[in-house]
């Protein structure tokens, strides 16, 4: 029995009981649904084993979805502590665990895999490659992701979830001060999928670098292609560091190691340092992509190529590098010196140049043009006023000395929301629309999207807005609760009500997958929203080997001269196409990674030792075996596309 | 045989031997801590460039400036970091 | 699989190439992943608490072997590779033994110098200095002996193989990999211990 008692709850309530039991039912439900409707050969077969990278990305997408409802009830529960003063509705300790998981959830397992779903869908397309360079380790990448994401949410059932805030400053992550494991899940959750998110770099930036289409030299790659590189440009620059990082935190935790501890020679700071060299970069691994969405969508429905194009590349590439040299403007009151400080507050204000020059550039994509305001449009169109204010304030705040009002008040809470909602998850839904036909063979019901664009951006503003205020009255973030007195009440019932809002437009969302499931048309063809770049030259739904003939261009817009310009987008004949074979390694390696990470969470050497010379063995029969792929033939290719073509 | 032991190589490994040695005057010469500086960060660099150049055949595939780009861009990064900190916590607090 | 016979061996094939520039972006997140290191390193370098320092618990002699056995190795290493290109099986197998066999010697002596730091009573529960200094020689041992499986893994596939695309290229991404061992080695031979002992 006392083997058991460490998997127990620390801070039991009855929302955490009730959760256990759903989790329990889903999980029994899942399993006799698969056994009943006899899916789990076809799950194995064509899900867990795959190594295409269409469906790689459809199951990030899937995963992400998912993490964004967690998140949202997490952030729901957050709003309904404060929405009145002296509100006893979570308990601090409650309090600090929903929004610990709230943040590492929205940004490593909401944020991320919506962008790598739309990375992996969308980029080999668009280059014209029949997958990525290394499909298995995109695999890889994924089960890593998902395992590392499991993990992360059994924490809340199993042992008690992290509650020292998404960034897990020392001492309050050391053993004194969080006695629970909670934190040990956020150590090592973090660091198996964040080893997936390096791979995924790797493989993206050499996929991008040796694989595109003929005729596509690095200035004809279509916008989006350039934001994924220069993110993954990003990603395996500081992701390293959080693997150091958090290695160190871990070290502290389990081994009694003294790197952030006050004793000893420990110095917490270091990983408030360690963190944000690796955490706003981030920032800029989670907003560039989404930028090059809306670049993609804004310039398909004004109807123009995009304004500024060199520009754009050039201000991305400058990103790239500022980003990695502003860090400290999130310790401005750390201790360090005016020099320091004024160093890291120039820094910050200059990334707002490039920013800027992309918001204009956009701008000028849309003058003149003839605009098709459809749901996409609408998001992209939201966000450049909105992520304005978020950039607005993000310069007040670079400003070190007025830091030291600012820090960590809602004022900050309201700036960082500001970017990431209009910025991040606009794009993301932006993208879901407009990436849905070429995914699922129909579109989304446009009359719906519309309400849910609406209710998203009238929720976002009635939420966030009044946190500048009460931020600059003083209001800190984190904290469980205020009183009567200090007058936040009304403000904060007002952001209450705004989440509610936010939620319902989810919920619009969720029903309009369900709607449009049901009733969308399906003979759509391959490009419904007359766009512009290769993904849209294919079949819908996409074959596997995606062209049958490599594509050729001379432009970023290839699809678009053979559509406007009668250029030659397939001069080739079709010949037989290499593919690889499916794999069962990689899911099994993520799984191994899971049992490793949760011994290692609970110090159970044993079975982690085990998964560790499980792990090894993997890779060892990995560079032992010999496979060599299959060849699709040139026979099976033309009856495919026959098929394909008259299904239009 | 003679053909298994390419005079670049050599001539490289001769070289990176060379520069432990002068390194190791930091340490047998006694010398004071800016000029033992000076002297580590030169010959660690230089000995990392011959290695990058001579036996890891960075030069030699098409991708060479992509892969001279990537490297260089990465140091750069890494020196921010270490800096960076180093300002940070050792010189200006 | 089309194989270019106007390349190296080891470069021959489509997925070849890709390869050995996707190991080179690996090879550049583990400059970072030092670079981490480093950065920690410098940090806590004098946060002894109520350890050791570098000073009291460094040893040059070791240190020399070390730096000489590694070294050695890097270009044994490329001279492997260099056999490799001429097609000498044989001799490319040679080099590639004597390269695992000089790590194998270097991590004896590293070994030999952790036993060492703990007797002198520095752990990695010490302070934050001697938890830094072992978490970064560690992180560059646990590098080299998971090198030596590696290469091993490697020389049974060359031996039971015999030379093709597939096991040269997977030769030279190891030598690479080797190297670049190498490279870190100097850095900590220079700026851990020199610069400690300094
Ligand atoms: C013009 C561009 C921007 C500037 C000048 C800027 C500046 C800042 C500064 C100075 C802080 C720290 C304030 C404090 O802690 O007191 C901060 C926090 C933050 N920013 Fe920004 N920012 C910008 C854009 C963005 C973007 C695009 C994102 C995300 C997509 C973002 C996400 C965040 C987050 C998540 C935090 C706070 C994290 C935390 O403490 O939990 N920012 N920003
Ligand atoms: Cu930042």
């Amino acid at each position: 029995m006392e083997f058991f008692e460490r998997f127990a709850i620390p801070n039991p309530s009855l929302a955490i009981y009730a959760s256990m039991v759903a989790i329990g039912l889903t999980v029994v439900a899942i399993i006799a649904g698969l056994t009943y409707f006899k899916k789990w050969g076809y799950l194995w077969r064509e899900w867990l084993t795959t190594v295409d990278h269409k469906r790689i990305g459809i199951m990030y997408l899937l995963s992400a979805l998912i993490m964004l409802f967690r998140g949202g009830v997490d952030a729901i529960m957050l709003r309904a502590q404060l929405a009145v003063p002296d509100n006893k509705l979570l308990d601090p300790q409650h309090y600090n665990e929903v929004f610990s998981t709230h943040g590492v959830i929205m940004v490593m397992f909401m944020a991320m895999p919506f962008i790598f779903a739309f990375m992996n869908y969308v980029v080999p397309l668009q280059i014209g490659a029949r997958d990525v360079a290394f499909p298995r380790l995109n695999a890889l990448s994924f089960w890593l992701f998902f395992f590392g994401a499991m993990l992360f949410n059994i924490s809340f059932v199993i042992g008690g979830s992290p509650d020292a805030g998404w960034t897990s400053y020392f001492p309050l992550a050391g053993n004194d001060f969080s006695q629970h494991v909670g934190t040990n899940y956020y150590m090592i959750a973090i660091q198996i999928s964040g080893i997936g998110s390096l791979m995924t770099g790797i493989n993206m930036i050499t996929t991008i670098m040796k694989m595109r289409a003929p005729g596509m030299t690095l200035m004809k790659m279509p916008m989006f292609t350039w934001s994924v590189l220069v993110t993954n440009l990003i990603i395996v620059t500081v992701f390293p560091v959080i693997t150091v990082a958090l290695a160190m935190g871990t070290m502290d935790r389990l081994f009694g190691t003294h790197f952030f501890a006050t004793t000893n020679g420990g110095m917490d700071m270091l990983w408030a340092n360690l963190f944000w060299v690796w955490g706003h970069p981030e920032v800029y691994i989670l907003i560039l992509p989404a930028f090059g969405i809306y670049s993609e969508i804004i310039s398909t429905f004004a109807g123009r190529n995009l304004y500024g194009y060199k520009s754009m590349v050039a201000s991305m590439v400058i990103i790239s590098a500022l980003s990695c040299m502003v860090w400290a403007h999130h310790f401005f009151t750390m201790g360090q010196g005016a020099v320091a400080n004024s160093f890291f507050s120039i820094t910050t204000m200059m990334i707002a140049v490039p920013t800027g020059v992309k918001i204009f550039n956009w701008l000028f994509t849309l003058w003149k043009g003839k605009i098709r305001f459809t749901v996409p449009m609408l998001y992209s169109l939201g966000f450049i006023p909105l992520f304005v204010i978020g950039g607005m304030t993000g310069v007040m705040l670079a400003m070190s000395a007025a830091d030291y009002q600012y820090h960590n008040t809602m004022f900050l809470v309201a700036h960082f929301h500001n970017t990431i909602i209009p910025g991040v998850v606009f794009a993301m839904l932006a993208g879901l629309t407009y990436y849905w036909p070429k995914m699922f063979g129909f579109m989304l019901n446009e009359r719906i999207g519309k309400w849910s664009f609406w209710t998203l951006t009238i929720g976002f503003c009635l939420a966030f807005f009044p946190m500048y205020i009460t931020g600059l009255d003083g209001q800190a973030r984190r904290m469980y609760t205020y009183s009567e007195a200090t007058g936040y009440g009304p403000l904060n019932m007002v952001s209450f009500v705004g989440a509610g809002v936010m939620a319902i437009s989810f919920a619009l969302i969720v029903y309009n997958v369900y709607y449009s499931v049901r009733y969308s048309p399906r003979n759509i063809g391959a490009d419904p929203w007359d766009a512009r770049s290769l993904e849209w030259a294919t079949h819908t739904p996409v074959p596997e080997y995606n062209f049958a003939v490599e594509p050729q261009v001379a432009s970023s817009e290839g699809f678009w001269d053979a559509k406007k310009k009668g250029h030659a987008l397939f001069p080739g004949k079709v010949e037989k196409i290499h593919m690889p074979n499916n794999s069962g390694v990689p899911f099994i390696m993520g799984a191994i990674f899971f049992v490793l990470g949760f011994s290692l969470v609970f110090s159970l050497w044993i079975p982690a030792i085990l998964s560790l010379i499980g792990i090894l063995a993997c890779m060892a029969l990995r560079s032992f075996e010999q496979d060599h792929g299959r060849y699709i033939s040139v026979k099976e290719i033309e009856e495919t596309e026959t098929k394909l073509r008259g299904a239009k | 045989m003679s053909e298994l032991f390419p005079r670049k190589q050599i001539i490289g490994f001769v070289f990176s031997l060379v520069l432990t040695a002068a390194a190791l005057a930091v340490y047998f010469l006694k010398l004071s801590f800016a000029q033992g500086m000076v002297v580590l960060v030169v010959t660690a660099f230089v000995q990392a460039l011959l290695q990058l150049v001579v036996f890891m055949h960075a030069g030699e595939s098409e991708d060479k400036w992509v892969i001279y780009g990537k490297v260089f861009f990465m140091i750069a990064m890494a020196l921010i970091t270490v800096f960076g900190t180093l300002l940070i916590f050792l010189w200006d607090m | 699989m089309k194989v270019d016979h106007s390349l190296p061996l080891e470069y021959g094939t489509k997925q070849n190439g890709l390869n050995i520039f996707g190991f080179w972006v690996f090879l550049a997140a583990e400059i970072m992943l030092f670079a981490t290191l480093f950065t920690s390193y410098f940090t806590l370098e004098h946060r002894t608490g109520s350890g050791p320092s570098g000073t009291e618990i460094f040893e040059i002699a070791p240190v020399i072997i070390e730096t000489l056995l590694l070294l050695t190795s890097s270009f044994t290493i490329g001279l492997g590779v260099h056999a490799m290109r001429l097609g000498r099986k044989k001799a490319m197998m040679t080099f590639f033994v004597i390269t695992l066999l000089l790590g194998l010697g270097f991590l004896g002596f590293e070994i030999d110098e952790f036993i060492t730091y703990i007797h002198d009573g520095a752990t990695l529960q010490t302070s934050a200095f001697t938890a830094m200094l072992m978490t970064t020689l560690g992180t560059h041992g646990l590098h080299v002996t998971f090198g030596l499986f590696w290469g091993t893994a490697i020389l049974l596939q060359v031996k039971k193989r015999g030379l093709t695309p597939e096991t040269a290229n997977k030769s030279f991404i190891f030598s690479l990999y080797w190297h670049f061992l190498d490279v870190v080695w100097i850095f900590i031979f220079s700026f851990i211990y020199l610069k400690g002992m300094m």
